[in-house]
């Protein structure tokens, strides 16, 4: 359980600047599909490096299972939206999924065997020796997703991780990752500014308000398994994404 | 320099994300094949026309033939001397001053760009420092050089470590400066503590940079070690040249200046393909597989 109380964030030192997230709270159950919403400069990024302790809070609390997190966490893997720059040109898809498991203290065989079952996982296997500037950007996306699931995580933080691909390798890749989600039994917080993909993915989608305070919080009480073309045409799809749309429009709008 | 090989770098992953949804670029590929043969062809011809004008030139007295002897008998005269063994004693005279000096300069050079990369603080102290010795030319250094170590080869050694150490600082710091914060925190998220994120992220990174600099202290090296031998009088492929000069054995000084020129031209291709080997996975080097 992720529980985050009265999270505040000010870049710089001076407390009277513009805070970057003003006040935040919420709670993620253990196997919950979370993600949150939000139009760009809002803080949705500035919170999830928060989340996972690359950045110190400026005040508040942010605790993964009663420990509160300092630093980057064991038992949580973060994909970035940047799949390009996150993935390590000089290494292979297979150095990238496992060069954090060495330093986690697996021996080399469970790395390895970690490895093959993660880019197995992501329909990647046998592209071990690939390097990853040799694949496309829905395959680089998956390396970093089977580089975080190597990592066995109990808590997966994506921030807007399909948001510079192409609509079908997206759509690919959404139900990839649900069906990731479902059989490594992770939690998923998951960031993103697309209404649809949001209300597709998730459990319960909040929206944040800039200067990131949660906005709404909405349960999706969608069907499961979901399915690209059945869940988006049923009404209560409709509903949703119309709700979090005009929460969206009426949200103060970045400076 | 950096900046060139930076942006043709992000051009080509541009480039590379907007090609097809699941497409997989094939491995890289040699050049070969027709067009290869065909543009060495051309390349051949360059230089054998260059060769042809100079020799004609010289055999019709375009060109005072005493001081300009046909290009064959030149080559006639290399091919003879490097039969021989002083030529090669010559030679490693002077590649063995050029390697110990970019050896020490690269022992120097490395760490104190690594720590002028990592620290602001340390680079923003010695930012003066380093702009007021660097554009010092080298060989303004040689008569300290001779007072201080002789006219042997720590003399040399000194000088080209002092030339070559400049390049290798800088393009040290650039690399270490030029880690991608996107990689830093992914492998900050990953756990990886400071010493890991060193050798796993900041080194590689660097590599480029520092491979690039090699490259570019390899050729002032040599001009450093035949410059000091010429004016320094430390034995070598350059004393060999005003020793053959003074005694007026006009082709034997041109097939020195040739061997040089060759030295040279080998030296920088076998950096250029140990880069290429190395650092495959760099955009710059992508960009020339796929050429």
């Amino acid at each position: 359980m992720l529980e985050v109380s009265r999270l505040r964030k000010v870049y710089g030192a001076d407390p009277q600047a513009a805070p970057a997230i003003e006040e935040v709270s919420f709670e993620v159950a253990d196997r919950e599909f979370l993600c949150i919403l939000g139009s760009s400069g809002c803080g949705k990024s500035t919170l999830l490096k928060c989340l996972s302790g690359l950045i110190p809070a400026s005040s508040g609390e942010i605790r993964l299972n009663g420990e509160p997190v300092t630093g980057p966490p064991e038992d949580m893997a973060f994909v970035f939206q940047d799949y390009s720059r996150s993935l390590l040109p000089w290494m292979t898809v297979a150095g990238n999924v496992s060069f954090p498991l060495r330093y986690k203290g697996l021996s080399k065989r469970e790395a390895q065997a970690a490895t093959d079952e993660a880019l197995d996982a992501v329909s990647l296997a046998g592209m071990h020796k690939r390097f990853p500037w040799q694949l496309s950007g829905g395959m680089q996306q998956r390396v970093a997703i089977a580089r975080a699931l190597a990592y066995r995580p109990k808590i997966l933080l994506m921030d807007e991780p399909f948001a510079s691909l192409d609509a079908q390798t997206r759509s690919g890749l959404e139900d990839l990752l649900l069906d990731i989600w479902r059989r490594f039994e992770v939690t998923v917080l998951f960031i993103t500014h697309d209404i649809d993909e949001a209300v597709y993915l998730a459990d319960r989608v909040l929206v944040l308000e800039a200067p990131a305070k949660v906005g709404l919080d909405v349960t999706v009480p969608l069907p499961r398994p979901r399915d690209q073309l059945t869940t988006k045409a049923l009404p209560e799809f409709a509903e949703l994404r119309g709700r979090l749309f005009s929460a969206i429009q009426g949200a103060p709008v970045a400076r | 320099m950096r900046q060139a090989v930076e942006d043709e770098g992000n051009a080509l992953v541009v480039a590379s994300d907007t090609a097809g949804p699941e497409a997989v670029a094939g491995p890289p590929g040699r050049r070969a094949g027709p067009r290869g043969a065909a543009d060495l062809a051309i390349k051949l011809a360059g230089v054998l026309a260059v060769l042809v004008v100079l020799e004609l030139c010289s055999r019709f007295g375009l060109l005072p033939r005493r001081w300009f002897p046909p290009v064959s008998e030149m080559y006639a005269e290399l091919f003879r001397l490097a039969a021989q063994q002083p030529l090669w004693v010559e030679v490693g005279r002077t590649l063995r001053a050029w390697a110990v000096g970019i050896g020490l300069a690269t022992l120097l050079a490395v760490p104190a760009g690594v720590a002028l990369g990592s620290s602001a603080v340390a680079y923003r102290m010695s930012r003066i420092v380093i702009e007021f010795c660097r554009p010092i030319p080298s060989v303004a250094l040689i008569p300290l050089a001779v007072l201080v170590y002789g006219t042997g080869l720590e003399m040399k050694v000194f000088l080209i470590a002092f030339a070559t150490f400049w390049p290798l600082l800088f393009q040290t710091v650039y690399g270490v400066q030029d880690v991608d914060p996107v990689a830093r925190d992914t492998a900050r998220a990953y756990g990886l503590g400071a010493a890991a994120r060193f050798w796993v992220i900041t080194i590689p990174s660097a590599a480029p940079y520092i491979a690039t600099g090699l490259r570019i202290a390899s050729s002032i090296g040599l001009v450093l070690a035949v410059t000091s031998e010429l004016v320094g009088g430390a034995t070598g492929l350059g004393r060999a040249i005003v020793v053959a000069q003074s005694a007026g054995q006009i082709t034997l000084m041109y097939a020195l200046i040739i061997t040089t020129g060759l030295l040279g031209w080998a030296l920088n291709a076998v950096f250029a393909a140990v880069e290429r080997k190395a650092l495959r996975w760099h955009p710059a080097q992508r960009q020339e597989v796929a050429r």
